[in-house]
């Protein structure tokens, strides 16, 4: 029980961090849906016609729309759709977690040397996993059902609760594809780099399928079982597909469980040595080891690649929706065209300059998380103490975090709007490169302002960094989103950070981006204000 | 002489006792102090305050006459600091977290680092996480040593060196102190002390008990006894034996803490059937107890 009860403790911020993801993205989808549809069946059948079509140019993102005129399918669509992939990912966080994080804390040694079967050790963390996931489903479930009653269009729980258990059935495999990759490689790291390649290849021969006749190895991936439940849609449970993706969960724990009884602790099922064989004695010669600020861009230089591509690949998959879904949302017919005008969104450049940056800012904010998550793990394992023994001030530790950030973002800003520009080009979209280049700077204000936000947080309270810092951004992704849908007052609207940043490529404002670098300014001095008066490594 | 650390009511009060308190401690310039204290006596946070990682409650601390609070880069840049817990380096290489430390410092000399990992035995083209304990702690060692410092803090650093490299570390400590430095470092093994300081402080619930040569030190080294007889204890003769303390007998076995020489004690066996004798040094706690109750 002790064992299950710490599997429990170690789920709790994942399970408020989902759970509130989930509820959130139903709650305001459901509220939104009266506002964008409108309540004549004659402007529904509209709507549902238009985002039909539009959605079949988003199947890589969101699954094949059906019923989109009623809140239902419009949940089963919109809300529902991308949440798979969270919790996806979640389990696949856990899952390297238990399977190669303990293990490299020394955790794992610690429990099997009290007599803990390495077997017994990972089902006590699949079971709280599974609990946990369970429950951050059961509140998404409720509050799903909550907001369809708020809106008037109620839709019956069981149904809601059949797409909550194909979610868990989803959720259970990509923790059993997170346990069984865990075995093969020999760190937390090379486990998440592994294992997320591995779900993104999974969701997109899926996603791949969702047009066509799916090839038969393209029915193991969980995310093609999960797509095959549509029960918000009336359709109910598909048990054969949702018992599959059971299967799939139950055969990769299996086979986590006979690898890590077969391998050594802290080695992988395929062993592998870095000793270049002869002993080296000096230290490396790299110039950039030695300079500030490009030492830990050196140390991050696969994660800013990963990034860089990860996001240029998004750009040219946006900019190739962008003439379709302009089209479609500002013809005269569409009753999206007054919440597009709203937002300032009139032609093929204004999309750029709208969704993409706004997309752009949702990202950039991902990779602002996980940075803060580094610093405070700086913190845990002993880095920062071993940096603060050098004669480092730690206003510069500060200066120098928040700028690696910045310079980061910048690389990769660099290059993905590069990338942007040119798709834009070859697209035939005419776009002000002047402005284009003004909007892209810009985004370092919101990058600035999270970053210092978060670095007070992280001074402040090391273990709630994370997940208040991913509160603030998902806050300000909402806020940005539905403010123009509900003609949300100024005052609330400026409470996200990304509608501080404004639309660049329309209009620039300057208030706004002033206020994101007060922020940035004010949060430095208070982290490093933080900074000088806490203890390190007490 | 000049005084390398100088404490003056130093205080870390976490509440519950835990901490150490009004910390009066003076360490000279070029010599070898031992901090010796049982676990949880307050060692590693006497360190953390001189490495200005954490704030003192009260009192204050300076090296080489800078406050270690206020002024606390200015004092790193004549110290190197062995940590009592080993950091993380995860998939870096020891020859990058040497280049990176280095890059903070300014100031090491690349074969000077060449010639501490040869005379630890240590491979820096191995990636951190694939270190055993003893070699992360060699690691540890070279950094603090590199840059040839002035004041050396090092907290527990024989932790996980087998034999042979410990001896390999008191040789580098006694020439870090032929070389003027001054050393600082904490443990809780009496013996290992002895191999390289000048002197000794003890430290017990967080409060320094005493600060000794090593000659005052030996003069209250002392042994856990136990002598087993095979018919009558001679009771009397050994409560008569100078240094011999804490005596107890339970049937024919006696047991005692005995201070200074033997020969007394040896004596006042003689003629008596003996089955068995042993001798241990006793634990520092038990040194504690003896002295300081």
């Amino acid at each position: 029980m002790t064992l299950l009860r710490l599997a429990l403790r170690l789920q709790i911020v994942g399970l408020i961090a989902t759970a509130g993801i989930g509820s959130i993205s139903s709650l305001v989808n459901a509220l939104g849906f009266a506002q964008i549809v409108g309540d004549s069946p004659t402007d529904r059948m509209v709507f549902a016609a238009q985002m039909e079509t539009l959605g079949k140019q988003l199947i890589y993102l969101l699954p094949v729309p059906s019923h989109l005129d009623t809140l239902a399918g419009y949940l089963q669509w919109r809300a529902f759709g991308t949440l798979g992939l969270v919790y996806a990912f979640w389990a696949l966080i856990t899952a390297t977690g238990a399977a190669r994080g303990d293990e490299e804390r020394g955790h794992v040694d610690m429990w099997l040397s009290a007599g803990v079967s390495r077997a017994r050790y990972l089902a006590a963390r699949v079971v709280g996993f599974s609990i946990a996931a369970a429950a951050s489903l059961a509140l998404v479930v409720i509050l799903t059902f909550l907001a369809a009653q708020i809106a008037k269009e109620p839709i019956p729980l069981d149904w809601i609760a059949a797409e909550g258990l194909s979610l868990f059935a989803l959720a259970l495999a990509s923790y059993g594809v997170g346990l069984a990759v865990a075995q093969l490689v020999s760190t937390r790291r090379g486990a998440m780099g592994v294992g997320g390649v591995v779900l993104v290849a999974l969701y997109a021969v899926a996603a791949s399928a969702r047009v066509g006749e799916p090839l038969p190895l393209v029915r193991l991936s969980p995310f093609w079982l999960h797509d095959q439940n549509r029960p918000l849609l009336g359709g109910g449970l598909d048990v054969t597909a949702t018992l599959a993706m059971l299967a799939v969960a139950a055969v990769l724990v299996v086979l986590a469980v006979i690898g890590f009884v077969q391998r050594d602790l802290g080695g992988a099922i395929v062993g592998s040595r870095s000793s270049t064989g002869h002993p080296a004695t000096l230290p490396s010669r790299n110039p950039l080891l030695r300079s500030p600020v490009l030492a830990p861009l050196w140390q991050q230089r696969v994660w800013l690649i990963g990034w860089t591509i990860g996001i240029t690949l998004l750009a040219v998959y946006v900019v190739s929706l962008a003439k379709t879904m302009v089209d479609t949302f500002m013809s005269e017919s569409s009753v999206m065209r007054v919440y597009f005008e709203r937002i300032g969104l009139v032609g093929y450049s204004s999309f750029i300059g709208i969704i993409w940056f706004s997309i752009l800012s949702l990202i950039l904010s991902i990779y602002v998380v996980a940075q803060v998550a580094a610093w405070s793990a700086d913190d845990a394992e002993g880095r920062l103490e071993t940096i603060l023994s050098a004669p480092v001030s730690r206003t510069r530790i500060v200066l120098e975090r928040l700028a690696v950030l910045l310079l980061g973002c910048a690389l990769v800003l660099a290059l993905a709007s590069v990338a942007t520009y040119a798709a834009s080009t070859a697209q035939s979209i005419d776009i002000d490169a002047q402005r284009f280049g003004l909007g892209t700077v810009l985004i370092l204000a919101v990058v600035f302002a999270l970053g210092a936000v978060g670095h007070l947080v992280a001074s402040w309270r090391p273990r709630v960094g994370v997940l208040a810092l991913s509160a603030v951004a998902v806050w300000s992704y909402f806020i940005q989103q539905f403010a123009p849908l509900f003609d949300w007052p100024d005052a609330v609207k400026n409470t996200s950070l990304y509608a501080l940043y404004g639309t660049p490529m329309t209009e620039v404002n300057w208030p706004g981006i002033a206020t994101l670098v007060g922020i940035g300014i004010v949060g430095t001095m208070a982290s490093l204000r933080a900074m000088q008066t806490r203890d390190v490594g007490a | 002489m000049t005084e390398a650390i100088v404490t003056t009511g130093l205080t870390k009060d976490y509440g519950s006792g835990r901490g150490i308190f009004g910390l009066d401690l003076t360490v000279n310039d070029g010599e070898v102090l031992g901090y010796l204290g049982p676990n949880g006596a307050g060692k590693t946070t006497t360190i953390r305050l001189l490495m200005g990682l954490i704030h003192p409650t009260r009192g204050s601390g300076r090296i080489f006459g800078r406050d270690v609070d206020k002024d606390a880069v200015a004092v790193k840049r004549r110290v190197g600091y062995c940590p009592g817990e080993l950091p993380q380096f995860g998939g870096w290489r020891g020859t990058e977290i040497v280049a990176y430390v280095a890059g903070l410092r300014g100031d090491v000399d690349d074969a000077y680092v060449g010639t501490l990992a040869q005379r630890l035995d240590l491979d820096l083209g191995r990636k951190y996480r694939e270190y055993s304990h003893g070699n992360k702690q060699k690691l540890a060692l070279v950094l603090a040593f590199m840059a040839r410092p002035r004041l050396l803090i090092l907290d527990e650093p024989t932790s996980g060196l087998d034999p042979l490299h410990q001896q390999a570390f008191y040789a580098l400590v006694r020439d870090a102190r032929d070389g003027g430095a001054t050393v600082f470092l904490s443990s809780h093994v009496l013996s290992e002390v002895e191999h390289v300081c000048d002197r000794v402080g003890i430290v017990r619930q967080g409060k320094l008990i005493t600060v000794s040569t090593l000659d005052e030190l030996v003069g209250m080294r002392s042994y856990r006894v136990e002598i087993d007889f095979a018919d009558t204890v001679p009771t009397d003769r050994l409560r008569a034996v100078p240094g011999f303390e804490h005596m107890k007998v339970e049937d024919h076995r006696v047991t005692g803490m005995l201070r200074g020489n033997f020969e007394p004690l040896m004596a006042a066996v003689a003629g008596h059937r003996v089955k068995g004798f042993t001798s241990r040094e006793p634990s520092l706690e038990e040194i504690f107890l003896t002295y300081y109750k």
